[in-house]
C-alpha cells in the first residue's frame, strides 16, 4: 500500500489526491505518527502547483462547493479526514454530477458529517469563547478547539468587534487569529502572557453573580446543559471555573 | 460601576421569562460601533436548569405598582426592591458584550410610578445604549401594558425584537390573578405593532425597519385551569392574526403563596408537550384542531404527533419514496431534517430501509408508519404498535425542549429552529 503523507495544507492536499487518483490501494494522511503495515511505502507529497490546479479545476466542474466543502474538511481534528475527502472527489469524478445532496452515499455521508461537526463547533464557540480585557485594551481569548477553526472566529469577531482590537488564541495548536482595529490575520503563536485591566475581575465577577442569579434551582436539568455546553470547554469559561 | 446585590436583586426577578432566543435580526454593524446581530442566533451559556443564556435579562426596576397574584414582585410583596439608571443598564450591556458572555440585552421591568414613565424610561435606556453607546448587538424589549402608544413605536424603531405577555390563557384567568391588566392593554400593542411591522414589509423598507425579528409572548401554564386545547387555539390564533414569531410557555412554580393559585406545579411535561404541538402547527402544516380538542388536554404518555397519527391509522403506511413532503412530516419520528434529508435523497435514488438508517433517520417509530420500495418493517397489530410506541417514548418524558439543542447550520433555517 502506498501512503501519501501531505503537511496538512489543502495543496499539498489536492497534490497528492492527484498523485493518488489511479493508485488501487492507497492512503492520504497528515499524521505523522501513523501505523505502518507492512510492505506499505512511504511518499512525501511534494507540493505542485499544477497538480493542485487541475485536481481543483475538475472538483469544481461537477460541484460548485466542492472546495469550500473540503476546505471545511481538512480543519477538522478528524484522523481521517484526508482519507473522506479523497473518498469524496473519487465518487464526483465518477459520478460527474453534484452529489453533495445525495444522502444515500457512504462518501457524502461522511463527509457532510465531518462538515457538520466543524460548523457546529464554529457555531458554538462564536457563543462559548471569553474575552479577557488586557490592561492595554486589547481582548484576549485563549481555547483550545477540537477543529482548526480559528481564522473563522476570527472574521466573525472582527464583524462584531469592529472597533475593539483582540487575539483568538488556539493554545492547543499555538495558532493566534490577530484583529488590531484594520484587518485580521492569523499567525503562530506559543505563549501569551497577559495583565488584565483594572476592572477585568469586577466583570467577571458580576458575570459569575448574574449566572448564579439567572438559574432556576426549581427545575434542574444538568444533562440538558452538559450537553449543550459540553464540560471540554469549561475550563475557560469563568462562570463554571469553581476554583477562584 | 453596577452594585452586585442589585444585579441579584434584579435578575432573580426577570429568570421566569423565558424567552432567551437571539435570533431573527440580521442587524449590521457600524463604522466605529459594538456588536451585530446573527440571524440564527447565538447561545452564550447554559445554566443548570438547563435552559441557554443568550441575551442578559434582566429588570430595570422591580418595583411594581400592580399586584399580580402569581408574580414574585407584585406590590403587596415583602422583597428587596432595586432600580438601575440607564446608563448602569447600558455599561453592564458593553462591558459583558466585549468579553463575549452575552448576545445583547433583554430589559423589563416593573411598571413603577406610571405605565408611561416605565415605557419611557425603557426607551430611553435602549436608545442611549444605541445612539451614545453605539451598541449595534441584538436588544429586546418587554412592552408596558397601558403605555403611550407614541413611546411604544419610538422603542420599536431601536430595538430588535418586543414583546407583550399574554399572561395567562384566557381572559377570565387574567381578571382573576392580574386584576390591573386587561385583556386590550396587552393585544392593542401587539396589534399596532404588527401593523408596523407589516407597513415595513409592504413597502419594502431596509434601513431602520420596526422591530426586525418581530414579536413574541409568553402565558403560564397550570397557574389556572385552561386546557391544552384552548391554549392551543389562542396560540393559533396569535400566530395567525399578530404574526407572533414564537409564543412561549412557563409551566407553573409555585414561588408565590396565595389561595388563587394551585399549591403544585404544573410540570415540564405538559409544557414540553405543549411545545411539541407548537411546533407541529408552525412547522409541520398541522391545524390545532388536528390535534387537540378545544376542552381536551394533550397525551401526555404519546407525544402529539404520535397520538395523532394512532388515532389516524387508515392513513398509514406511507411510502417513502414518494410520499410528499406535507405526508412525510407526518409520520412519527420523522422530523423536518429527516423529512428534508429524505426528499433531497430519493431524487438520486430510490431509498430502501438500510439507507434511511445509514442516513440516520430514527426509524424506532417511524418504521410502523412507512414502507420502503413497498416493504413493511413495521408491526401490523394495532395494540402492539401502540405499546412499542410508548416504550419508546419513555425516554423523551425527562427531556425539556430547548430552543438551540443542536448548533444551527444553515439547514436549521429551513427546518424551522430558528
Amino acid at each position: 500500500m502506498k501512503i501519501f503523507l501531505t503537511d496538512g495544507s489543502p495543496c499539498a492536499f489536492y497534490t497528492a489526491v492527484f498523485d493518488a487518483f489511479n493508485e488501487r490501494d492507497c492512503l492520504i494522511t497528515s499524521k505523522s505518527n501513523i501505523q505502518i503495515s507492512l510492505g506499505s511505502e512511504i511518499i512525501s507529497t511534494v507540493y505542485s502547483k499544477e497538480k493542485c490546479e487541475r485536481v481543483l479545476n475538475g472538483i469544481s466542474k461537477y460541484e460548485k462547493d466542492a472546495e469550500e466543502n473540503i476546505l471545511t474538511v481538512l480543519r477538522s481534528c478528524d484522523p481521517n479526514k484526508e482519507q473522506i475527502a479523497f473518498a469524496y472527489i473519487k465518487k464526483l469524478m465518477q459520478v460527474k454530477a453534484p452529489i453533495i445532496k445525495h444522502m444515500s452515499l457512504r462518501e457524502v455521508i461522511d463527509l457532510n458529517d465531518i462538515i457538520y461537526k466543524v460548523n457546529g463547533e464554529t457555531h458554538r464557540l462564536k457563543g462559548l469563547l471569553r474575552f479577557i480585557e488586557t490592561n492595554g485594551g486589547v481582548l484576549y481569548a485563549p481555547y483550545s478547539p477540537d477543529n482548526n477553526i480559528t481564522d473563522l472566529l476570527t472574521k466573525h469577531f472582527a464583524d462584531r468587534f469592529c472597533s475593539e482590537r483582540f487575539v483568538i488564541h488556539d493554545i492547543k495548536r499555538n495558532i493566534a487569529g490577530i484583529y488590531g482595529g484594520q484587518n485580521w490575520t492569523t499567525c503562530y503563536a506559543g505563549e501569551a502572557e497577559i495583565q488584565l485591566s483594572e476592572n477585568e475581575k469586577a466583570f467577571e465577577n458580576l458575570w459569575k453573580k448574574y449566572y448564579k442569579a439567572i438559574n432556576i434551582s426549581e427545575r434542574p436539568h444538568e444533562k440538558q446543559m452538559k450537553r449543550s455546553m459540553p464540560v471540554r470547554y469549561w475550563k475557560f469559561l469563568p462562570e463554571k471555573r469553581d476554583n477562584d | 460601576m453596577i452594585d452586585e446585590e442589585k444585579l441579584e436583586i434584579l435578575t432573580e426577578s426577570a429568570k421566569y421569562d423565558v424567552s432567551c432566543s437571539s435570533s431573527g435580526s440580521k442587524r449590521q454593524n457600524r463604522k466605529g460601533g459594538l456588536g451585530n446581530g446573527s440571524a440564527g442566533g447565538i447561545c452564550h451559556s447554559f445554566t443548570p436548569d438547563g435552559r441557554c443564556i443568550s441575551l442578559l435579562k434582566i429588570l430595570m426596576s422591580n418595583e411594581c405598582i400592580y399586584d399580580c397574584e402569581y408574580c414574585p414582585n407584585r406590590r403587596s410583596a415583602d422583597v428587596k426592591r432595586a432600580r438601575l439608571t440607564p446608563d448602569e443598564i447600558c455599561e453592564l450591556v458593553i462591558n459583558f458584550y466585549k468579553r463575549n458572555y452575552i448576545e445583547g440585552l433583554f430589559l423589563s421591568s416593573a411598571v413603577f410610578e406610571s405605565p408611561d414613565k416605565t415605557m419611557e424610561l425603557l426607551t430611553e435606556t435602549v436608545s442611549k445604549l444605541r445612539n451614545v453607546y453605539n451598541f449595534n448587538g441584538y436588544i429586546h424589549l418587554k412592552g408596558i401594558p397601558h403605555a403611550d402608544g407614541g413611546i411604544v413605536m419610538k422603542a420599536s424603531k431601536i430595538a430588535d425584537r418586543m414583546s407583550y405577555n399574554v399572561e395567562l390563557p384566557s381572559e377570565k384567568s387574567l381578571k382573576l390573578l392580574a386584576p390591573q391588566k386587561t385583556k386590550q392593554s396587552l393585544l392593542l400593542p401587539m396589534k399596532s405593532l404588527n401593523e408596523a411591522i407589516e407597513y415595513d414589509k409592504h413597502n419594502k423598507i431596509r434601513r431602520g425597519k420596526v422591530l426586525p425579528a418581530g414579536q413574541t409572548t409568553q402565558m403560564i401554564i397550570g397557574a389556572s385551569p385552561e386546557p391544552d386545547g384552548q391554549i392551543l387555539k389562542l396560540t393559533e390564533a396569535l400566530y395567525r392574526n399578530m404574526n407572533l414569531r414564537r409564543v412561549y410557555y412557563s409551566s407553573y412554580v409555585p414561588v408565590v403563596q396565595s389561595n388563587k393559585l394551585p399549591s403544585v406545579g404544573a410540570g415540564l411535561l405538559r409544557e414540553h408537550r405543549l411545545y411539541q404541538a407548537d411546533w407541529l402547527i408552525r412547522f409541520y402544516g398541522f391545524d390545532v384542531n388536528e390535534i387537540c380538542a378545544e376542552d381536551e388536554n394533550l397525551s401526555q404518555e404519546y407525544d402529539p404527533k404520535c397520538a395523532w397519527a394512532l388515532r389516524n391509522m387508515h392513513l398509514f403506511p406511507v411510502e417513502i419514496n414518494n410520499a410528499p413532503l406535507e405526508t412525510l412530516l407526518r409520520v412519527p419520528g420523522i422530523g423536518a431534517k429527516s423529512a428534508y434529508k429524505i426528499t433531497e435523497a430519493r431524487r438520486y435514488a430510490r431509498l430502501d430501509f438500510d439507507n434511511l438508517a445509514k442516513m440516520r433517520i430514527v426509524l424506532k417509530r417511524a418504521k410502523h408508519f412507512i414502507t420502503c420500495k413497498g416493504k413493511f418493517y413495521g408491526s401490523d397489530c394495532y395494540a402492539q404498535v401502540k405499546n412499542l410506541l410508548l416504550l419508546s417514548g419513555t425516554n423523551e418524558i425527562s427531556e425539556q425542549l430547548t430552543m438551540f439543542s443542536e448548533p444551527s447550520t444553515a439547514i436549521s433555517a429551513i427546518t424551522g429552529e430558528i
